[in-house]
């Protein structure tokens, strides 16, 4: 693997039998044969995807939900943005086996922390506030959390699979970009 | 997808269009599929995954700066959770359990019931003899072709971002791909 994590030919990119590697396996085809090349692979390629539609379909269930998610569609919601992901910036700490997921989501002056574990999940809202507060789960899925005067709020279940809080606070609603707990 | 067409459609699911947001889960979805499965989840972490990246993407409706580029866009957030899950993954590895291939062609092959002809047993042990030489074919391989066999088809800019591949090489990479697919065919006098 290169430094960019582009595949060599250590990483299966490589041809068998032909050798060089340059792709085109000998010097001597004609614009004849390449053409006849070209139309040949691009067979095979339609002949994987009738496969792929018969082997490897899509689910017609996460074909519905996706219709359903239409209902997510909110313009009047203002979004407040990953900044920080633990699974993604955190240096990995060494001996703790199955740490917390830190989250902080930002949207404009407003900063939601989010803390997701075994046993549920923690948050505080910042410039700390009243807030009310929701997990969504999918189209229709909502469950409240509860939540002090200092924009601290538990819930004590772990989200399971994708998961947003919608936030109503100071007449406005902010809800956390959609992700996978 | 066309991306005029694309773009066309985002704008007017924006506007309250719920049959053009239909259009773009039934036009976009397979490519979005096809990023997750070239990824190699689990299938409860793959679903996850594609739901995600639909919730996301209604919810970021109005405020995607090039509508016309929604497959990109799909393709893009796909890889990165895709990603984000193989992370968290550090312990276990994708998946090369040889049971996935039995899996496949004993529970999910809906070829199975056609095979009463002669001729639809020799398809289907064709596309079974496909799908396992794509299975072995090496795991660079068998991600780009998973993406490009997404139907519709998908453009050379939605695999460059769904597989961090500079658009100019999946050309190329996608002829070697499949050249050496076919020679493993050929070997197994399947061609």
């Amino acid at each position: 693997m290169s430094e960019d994590g582009f595949p060599t030919a250590e990483d299966g990119f490589d041809d068998t039998g032909s050798g060089t590697g340059s792709g085109i396996g000998s010097g001597t085809d004609s614009d004849a044969d390449a053409g006849a090349d070209a139309e040949a692979l691009d067979a095979l390629e339609e002949e994987l995807r009738q496969t792929a539609a018969v082997l490897d379909p899509l689910p017609a269930g996460l074909l519905q939900l996706a219709m359903d998610a239409y209902a997510l569609h909110d313009l009047d919601a203002r979004i407040a943005e990953l900044t920080f992901d633990s699974l993604v910036d955190a240096v990995p700490v060494r001996g703790v086996d199955d740490p917390p997921r830190m989250l902080t989501f930002q949207a404009g002056g407003l900063t939601v922390d989010v803390e997701v574990n075994g046993d549920g999940l923690l948050g505080q809202v910042l410039p700390p506030q009243p807030a009310h507060i929701e997990v969504l789960g999918g189209p229709g899925a909502v469950r409240p959390l509860s939540a002090d005067g200092m924009g601290r709020f538990a819930g004590d279940t772990p989200p399971a699979g994708p998961f947003a809080l919608r936030l109503r606070t100071g007449g406005e609603v902010i809800v956390t970009e959609w992700l996978r707990a | 997808m066309d991306r005029a067409e694309v773009g066309a459609l985002v704008q007017s699911a924006v506007d309250g269009d719920a049959a053009a947001w239909k259009a773009l889960v039934e036009g976009l979805s397979p490519l979005v599929w096809s990023v997750v499965r070239a990824h190699r989840l689990s299938d409860a972490d793959g679903h996850e995954v594609y739901q995600t990246v639909w919730f996301r993407f209604a919810q970021h409706l109005g405020r995607i700066r090039e509508p016309d580029k929604a497959g990109s866009w799909l393709a893009s957030t796909a890889r990165n959770e895709c990603l984000k899950v193989i992370r968290g993954l550090t312990r276990l590895l994708p998946t090369d359990d040889p049971q996935v291939l039995d899996r496949v062609s004993e529970d999910r092959t809906p070829e199975q019931s056609l095979i009463d002809a002669e001729e639809q047993a020799a398809e289907a042990e064709r596309i079974r003899l496909l799908w396992q030489e794509l299975e072995e074919l090496g795991d660079r391989c068998r991600q780009l072709l998973r993406v490009l066999m997404a139907s519709p088809p998908p453009s050379y800019v939605e695999v460059s971002v769904a597989l961090g591949i500079a658009v100019g090489s999946i050309g190329p990479l996608r002829q070697r791909c499949l050249r050496r697919l076919r020679a493993r065919l050929d070997a197994r006098g399947a061609a």
